[in-house]
């Protein structure tokens, strides 16, 4: 073990059992500053430690990533792992090759970006969590193997590194202690962003060498191209659970609403995180609720690949996120709507309306917009009547990095939140300047081992400190809800593992949920609370 | 002579390099979108970090532009390092000593050359109160003598502050290589060898007279330090393009064509063109994972 103080980038090829143990993290707000008041690390069991990657910092991230079993394997392992370095730099992957070179070429290692990283800050600034210790680390392979200067020179341009098994998966492991929130990188004044780095290792293990955490690969996008979804829903299922849905509405609110199925020719096709009908059912059915009461013309899709907007592969591998996202175009296009709109999901919304948007050529593509804008103009032409004092209780607002710093919706969702709640309030910092929820890149769907502990105690600890903060006035005030608004399903995911893992809700009533679910039950015409807290 | 020739060899490489360099990387496909917010073209939004996505069907609505915030933005991070002052202040002011002390110099080498042709045509540059002097004379005199004290101070300081910040500073040690000390050591090397060679008179007398040698091509007589000084800064003009000193390059790139670049792909632009263009190229690599091979190679994505 290393104190991390001593950590240097090239220590990832040392023989040690576990580089760095976290210890000292970053202090929680009140009431979670006091001992006691929060869960330690699990122990690290041997077992794990003997089947796959534990010695970057105690914590597997990879469970597709396991220990060679001879020399042969160890040797096989690292050459493929150095022809997808090469390949990064050729035109296999020419979708990213600018952007990359130029964070790869030009870090003057100034230090400027470091502080704007929740995880390092979180970790109590672990050097190994730095954004450039990875990057350099990546550096320094790529010098020692593909640059004249570093086969002559060396050490002396970098290129000092130790490369064998542990090496590479440490590197491996350590791609995933980024979150790819790419807050870091608007702080870099040479513009360099070192989340393109962090997935560009992800991309060379998926993409070359066939290893990818099992949530975000084997049951995530190859499940969705199999079965139309990554929660494995086929379309009989997912048809059964809407018509349970209906029953359901009618029952509990007193609605007749029929979820409008494949209409040719609407306006809107609406495109939700088909995990929202597993985990959070009342987000769609708030969607279709305010869609009704609106009046607009919308559908939903019941093709294969057209009742999920997530696209995994944007965190790990660009070919699966490439046939994901066409086959979601297509979906649209068969239907022959004027336009996309995406439900409650951070990675869905840059997925769809940036990523995929240079995928294919405009010709018969269809548009594709965020569902904040329309809600806000719904709110905007009252065309819903709505009552402020029906959430007469406190809120906060989380900005999914997806929807906020990388596409720029900003406004819409604060809007509304002005106009539908009476006690709402900013975290710090917040719009752009947000933090990840640390659920960002695949973390809140990954739970492999011990990682959950890295995402509650370390990844997702600055958003709840900032939670805390938004809360203070009332936090330790139990009788006094409070909402935490987060409208993206993942962001709502990690919050809900942090609420439960801190005792949040049942010690201090603090919930979560969607934007939506706040404007149904700011609703005049409903006629008894949404929101189940509140009953 | 032979140093004149050096000096102009070593400019034409800088010019020559630079471009190469900006030339090459222009010259890169086409890649995914990676915009981050704020981008300062998103006209009465940039303040805030929004976008036209603000907008229910954007695509139907006129972007709305603005060039001149841009460039506002562009000239902040240029000439003041505005990231740099935002988010590290300490350092800033080390790097912002030798940015701007490296824009002076640039502006006094300038003065220099009109200095030169200006006594090369026959007129005196002198201070002002010698009768018969031209005001055009008088300023390239005060004038040379302002950015050159000034730009020699900040860049010397500079550039040795931030070699001892690399050595003394724990964190920035661990990430240092052997040759980026060499960069800044460098740079420190061929201003203080300048510093001493022009030091002696500080009205720059000297240096337009070597100057005017070199533009006439005529031969002059060299001591030891201003052979060296010619020679550092010849190495150090053909060396900076060829290193990460290069990133008044990269930097343009990284912000008008990444993180401020969200041209979106509608139908009938030029960005539709674009795309069409990049998704018929077939790529020479591929990918070897089982579940990629088994779908064929990859367009442009991000
Ligand atoms: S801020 Fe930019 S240049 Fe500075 S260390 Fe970070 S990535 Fe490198
Ligand atoms: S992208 Fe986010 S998580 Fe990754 S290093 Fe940067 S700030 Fe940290």
């Amino acid at each position: 073990m290393i104190d991390h103080k001593d950590l240097r980038p090239k220590d990832l090829g040392n023989p040690d059992q576990q580089l760095i143990k976290l210890q000292e993290l970053m202090p929680l707000a009140a009431p979670y500053d006091k001992p006691g008041m929060e869960p330690d690390f699990k122990e690290i069991k041997d077992s794990w430690k003997e089947k796959y990657c534990a010695s970057l910092d105690g914590f597997v991230g990879i469970d597709t990533l396991i220990r060679p079993k001879s020399k042969e394997e160890e040797e096989e392992f690292v050459g493929k792992f150095l022809n997808g370095l090469e390949k990064i730099f050729s035109d296999a992957n020419n979708g990213v090759l600018q952007p990359l070179l130029l964070s790869f070429e030009y870090c003057a290692k100034c230090n400027t970006c470091s502080e704007a990283c929740h995880t390092f800050a979180a970790s109590g600034k672990n050097e190994l969590y730095r954004p450039i210790f990875r990057s350099e680390v990546l550096r320094k392979i790529a010098k020692k193997y593909f640059t004249t200067s570093g086969k002559f020179f060396g050490s002396l341009v970098g290129a000092d590194i130790d490369v064998n098994w542990e090496t590479v998966a440490r590197l491996g492991e350590l791609a995933y202690r980024c979150n790819l929130c790419r807050r870091c990188a608007q702080t870099c004044p040479l513009g360099l962003d070192n989340s393109i780095l962090a997935k560009e290792i992800r991309k060379i293990f998926s993409q070359e060498m066939g290893i990818a955490p099992n949530p975000l690969h084997e049951k995530g996008s190859m499940l969705q191209l199999k079965t139309g979804s990554s929660t494995g829903i086929t379309k009989p299922a997912f048809l059964d659970t809407l018509e349970f849905l209906e029953e359901d509405i009618e029952e509990k609110y007193g609605r007749k609403i029929k979820f409008p199925l494949d209409k040719k020719g609407a306006d809107i096709l609406l495109l939700h995180n088909a995990g929202e009908f597993m985990a959070w059912p009342e987000n769609p059915i708030a969607f279709a609720i305010l869609f009704e009461e609106a009046g607009l013309d919308w559908t939903l899709s019941s093709e294969m690949m057209g009742y999920d907007n997530v696209n995994y592969g944007l965190w790990y591998d660009d070919t699966q996120a490439k046939k994901i996202a066409l086959q979601q175009m297509r979906v649209a296009q068969e239907l022959g709507v004027n336009r996309i709109v995406i439900g409650e999901c951070g990675h869905a919304h840059k997925a769809s309306a940036i990523v995929a948007d240079r995928m294919a050529a405009a010709e018969g593509k269809i548009p594709v917009e965020s569902c904040l804008p329309i809600l806000w103009d719904m709110v905007r032409t009252n065309r819903l009547k709505l009552d402020p004092g029906k959430n007469n209780f406190p809120v906060t607002l989380h900005d999914p990095c997806n929807v906020v710093r990388q596409m720029g919706i900003v406004q819409p969702q604060r809007n509304i939140l002005k106009a539908i709640c009476t006690r709402f309030r900013e975290m710090t910092p917040h719009g752009v300047d947000n933090y990840c929820c640390g659920g960002g890149s695949g973390f809140a769907i990954m739970n492999h081992c011990n990682f959950s502990d890295f995402r509650n105690k370390v990844s997702a600890r600055m958003k709840f400190k900032q939670i805390l903060g938004a809360f203070q006035d009332t936090m330790e005030n139990s009788e006094v809800p409070k909402y935490v608004c987060a409208p993206c399903s993942n962001c709502k995911g990690t919050i809900r593992d942090i609420l439960e893992y801190y005792q949040a809700s049942a010690k201090f009533n603090v919930h979560f949920g969607g934007l939506v679910e706040l404007m149904v039950n700011a609703l005049v015409s409903m006629e008894k609370p949404f929101l189940e807290f509140l009953e | 002579m032979a140093l004149a020739v050096f000096a102009y060899i070593s400019m034409v490489l800088f010019i020559g390099i630079t471009a190469y360099k900006a030339r090459k990387l222009a010259q890169l496909p086409l890649h995914g979108r990676m915009e981050l917010y704020p981008v300062p073209g998103e006209k009465g939004r940039h303040e805030y970090g929004g976008s036209y996505y603000e907008e229910a069907e954007w695509w139907k609505k006129p972007r709305e532009l603005s060039k001149g915030t841009e460039l506002k933005e562009m000239l902040k991070e240029m000439l003041f390092i505005k990231k740099l002052f935002e988010n590290q202040r300490p350092l800033w002011w080390l790097s912002y000593a030798l940015h701007l002390g490296i824009y002076f110099l640039a502006a006094w080498s300038v003065l220099i050359i009109a200095g030169a042709f200006t006594e090369l045509a026959g007129l005196p540059v002198k201070a002002g109160a010698a009768a018969g002097t031209s005001l055009w004379a008088v300023l390239l005199y005060y004038l040379g003598i302002f950015t050159g004290v000034v730009g020699f101070a900040l860049a010397a300081f500079g550039s040795g502050a931030l070699f001892l910040r690399r050595v003394f500073d724990g964190t920035l040690k661990k990430y240092t290589t052997p040759q980026e000390y060499f960069n800044l050591l460098l740079v420190f090397a061929a201003v203080v060898s300048g510093l001493t060679v022009w030091g002696s008179d500080p009205t720059f007398g000297n240096a337009r007279s070597v100057m005017a040698h070199v533009l006439s091509l005529t031969s002059f007589a060299a001591g030891p330090l201003l052979v060296l000084h010619v020679i550092l800064v010849g190495v150090m003009f053909i060396y900076i393009p060829l290193s990460k000193m290069s990133h008044y390059v990269g930097k343009y790139f990284t912000f008008h064509k990444v993180l401020w670049e969200n041209e979106p792909n509608v139908a009938g632009s030029e960005m539709e063109h674009k795309v069409k263009q990049a998704l018929g190229y077939r790529p020479q690599n591929a990918w070897s994972a089982p579940h990629v091979k088994a779908a064929g190679a990859p367009a442009p994505e991000k």
